[in-house]
């Protein structure tokens, strides 16, 4: 992980305690969030890997994009 | 004066309970085999209070404010929630807090310069209720748990972690009582969750941890980094911490390790340990 990004960690904080899993995140989600390019693009593919260079906590990334991992 | 009475340490993951079919049978027996002997073992030692040495998985502790260490203050934990209860397909209960306790460590451990961060709501997760699913299934023993940061770098270094696990026991052994404690750290070993390698497990990493725990020997595993753990154990291996924590508390007793399995279905590196004086 090249650093950690707050951004990325609110919004996967935010969505984890909505209990849902999701395959990517909607516009709707992501509203209200300050979010650059890159990380919106990321959330909305529910690119896991992407999102782990980006520096979105794994642990987050896991709970959100459950569905994304194939074990 | 009180007591240490018990010392165990057992890793923790959902799918160790949540999806006991996907496991080879033999090495499910056999790590379910290690959690049943810690049962009867830490049931013959009669503990009054079990002091959990744990990690949050950013569950309860956002970014916006992420202690190092914390203390729970609540009156009871979901252990699992009904939530937890279905992914982990054990039944939802609670478990009772030692508030009090956890106070005069709090307070003793503020005046010794141990900054404890504390919290009266904890939602816990797997790392208390896979657990003591096996260990405290009758649910009738309080529980005292000290969270320390384990999954949102940076971490405390496992020298410090170290430094208040021995805190922990000289605090347990000068109380004025005559409790029963056990201690109990869950965690690790090996796993990598949620990053590119999720399902990778490192049993070299796993069985050289194990080793340096049975022969007490902690220098090299409180020399450890970050960077080096990530490397060979994952970021789920940052929680040995739990486990050098508890060393910290019990200086010189030695793990006996009753199962560890690699367990590619659970993602983890599975261990049932118990620490001898």
């Amino acid at each position: 992980m090249s650093g950690t990004s707050y951004a990325l960690n609110k919004i996967l904080t935010t969505v984890a305690r909505q209990h849902v899993m999701k395959d990517a995140l909607s516009d709707d989600d992501l509203a209200g969030h300050d979010l650059n390019d890159e990380e919106r693009a990321a959330l909305k593919a529910g690119d896991i890997t992407r999102l782990y260079h980006l520096g979105a906590n794994p642990y987050l990334i896991r709970r959100v994009f459950r569905s994304r991992f194939p074990i | 004066m009180a007591e240490i009475v018990a010392a165990l340490a057992t890793s923790h993951a959902p799918l160790i309970t949540g999806r006991p079919e996907v496991s080879m049978p033999e090495r499910r027996d056999r790590l379910y085999g290690g959690f049943h002997e810690l049962h009867r073992r830490l049931t013959a030692a009669r503990p009054d209070l079990i002091v959990l040495f744990v990690n949050d998985h950013i569950q309860n502790f956002p970014y916006s404010n992420m202690p190092a260490f914390c203390i729970g203050l609540a009156e009871a934990y979901d252990a699992p929630s009904p939530g937890g209860a279905r992914l982990m397909r054990i039944p939802a209960r609670r478990v009772r807090g030692a508030p009090e306790w956890g106070m005069a460590l709090l307070e003793s451990g503020l005046a010794a310069g141990f900054d404890f961060a504390y919290s009266y709501e904890i939602e816990s997760w797997d790392e208390l209720s896979v657990p003591l699913h096996f260990l405290t299934p009758e649910g009738q023993v309080p529980v005292a748990p000290v969270y320390t940061n384990c999954a949102a770098p940076p971490l405390p270094t496992p020298r410090r972690c170290h430094e208040v696990g021995a805190f922990v026991g000289t605090f347990i052994r000068s109380r004025p009582t005559r409790e029963r404690v056990a201690l109990l750290a869950t965690g690790g070993i090996s796993h990598w969750v949620g990053t590119p390698e999720t399902g990778r497990i490192n049993p070299e990493f796993d069985r050289r941890v194990l080793d340096h725990v049975a022969r007490a020997d902690i220098e090299p595993l409180v020399r450890l980094t970050h960077a080096e753990i990530e490397r060979d154990g994952g970021n789920g291996g940052q929680e040995i911490r739990n486990w050098v924590a508890l060393l910290g508390a019990v200086p010189g007793w030695k793990g006996e390790v009753l199962a560890y399995e690699p367990v590619a279905e659970w993602i983890t590196g599975c261990a049932t340990v118990w620490v001898h004086p």
